[in-house]
């Protein structure tokens, strides 16, 4: 699945200006599956992945008033839904006796089982190596592989400098294939 | 065997119930019409978050300089503050005069040529019950 990357949307901004109300909603109609997509795979799971996407527009919402930078609505997006997913995860894994490393002994931990999980055996593989990968690493990989997110508005999203991030997602992609290809 | 990525075939796994986008959506932006004002409040509280605190630490270090003032200065007897301050107490039975019929009756003792008929005893008698000091009470009548 590729998606295309996301620009800043003047037209939000300009409205969030004017009519709040009437721009949040517009904000949240145009990310609100993007957020989503990116949530879900971190956390997995579709009820956290909702209670999390939830959860970032509210935070959104409450400092909206204070979002300035009209440049960065998308970043700024990315970044509050990246920590909503890994402050979910931290609880899972406070509470939880499976951690997320291997999705089908975690669908079976669940309430909600593999129900909204339809992937084949190729899909399967490629998601239990990218749940292997370091919390960070995981990150930038989803992030480039699956958003096609730039290298600058990634680092605007995760505060690392873009070098950084380049070493690190293609550490990543050296890390999957060798897990695809050890299976 | 596959062993690298571009041969994966590009396919969402993941799934959603129906119609999920279109009531998340909705539950968000009711959810959030509901906390507005609360949002107000912090906003502006968060915006002059620094000056409220500036503001209290100049107020509290006033009060707290005054009263060490007030507490190590020595109290004065008689001191015109003082009386004025009994004057104008609660319990002062000025408080039970009604101030325009205090007026009529002054202005009229001022424009009468009338004197009241009252005698030296009783003046010191008023005097000593005010303690006034008996000497300043001879050197004035």
């Amino acid at each position: 699945m590729k998606l295309n990357t996301i620009r800043p949307d003047d037209n939000i901004s300009e409205l969030l200006k004017t009519d709040l109300n009437k721009g949040f909603q517009l904000l949240v109609e145009k990310y609100s599956q993007k957020l989503y997509w990116h949530i879900r795979r971190l956390v997995i799971l579709h009820e956290d992945a909702d209670d999390a996407l939830q959860n970032t527009f509210i935070n959104a919402w409450k400092s909206i008033g204070n979002f300035r930078s009209e440049s960065s609505l998308y970043t700024w997006l990315y970044t509050i839904a990246t920590n909503e997913a890994l402050a979910l995860i931290n609880k899972r894994k406070r509470n939880a006796a499976v951690s997320i490393d291997d999705l089908e002994s975690y669908f079976a931990s669940s309430h909600e089982g593999s129900i909204w999980f339809d992937g084949d055996e190729a899909q399967l593989k490629l998601q239990n190596a990218i749940l292997q990968l370091p919390e960070k690493q995981r990150i930038v990989f989803n992030l480039k592989y699956f958003d096609e997110m730039t290298y600058n508005d990634m680092s605007k999203v995760l505060k690392t400098s873009e070098g950084a991030l380049k070493a690190s997602y293609h550490h990543a992609v050296k890390k999957i294939e060798k897990i695809i290809l050890s299976d | 065997m596959m062993n690298k990525l571009n041969e994966i075939p590009e396919k969402n796994p993941f799934k959603v119930p129906d119609n999920y986008f279109e009531e998340v959506n909705r539950k968000i932006i009711t959810a959030a019409s509901g906390i507005d004002r609360e949002v107000l409040k912090v906003s502006v509280y968060n915006r002059f978050k620094t000056s409220f605190l500036i503001a209290a630490s100049v107020a509290g270090l006033i009060l707290i300089t005054y009263t060490t003032i007030k507490l190590l200065s020595p109290v004065k007897v008689n001191s015109p503050v003082s009386e004025v301050l009994h004057e104008i107490s609660p319990d002062s039975y000025l408080n039970d005069i009604d101030l325009s019929s205090l007026e009529e009756n002054a202005s009229s003792l001022v424009l009468s040529e009338e004197v009241p008929d009252v005698s030296k005893k009783d003046i010191i008698d008023y005097l000593l019950n005010e303690n006034v000091e008996i000497n300043d009470i001879y050197a004035q009548l």
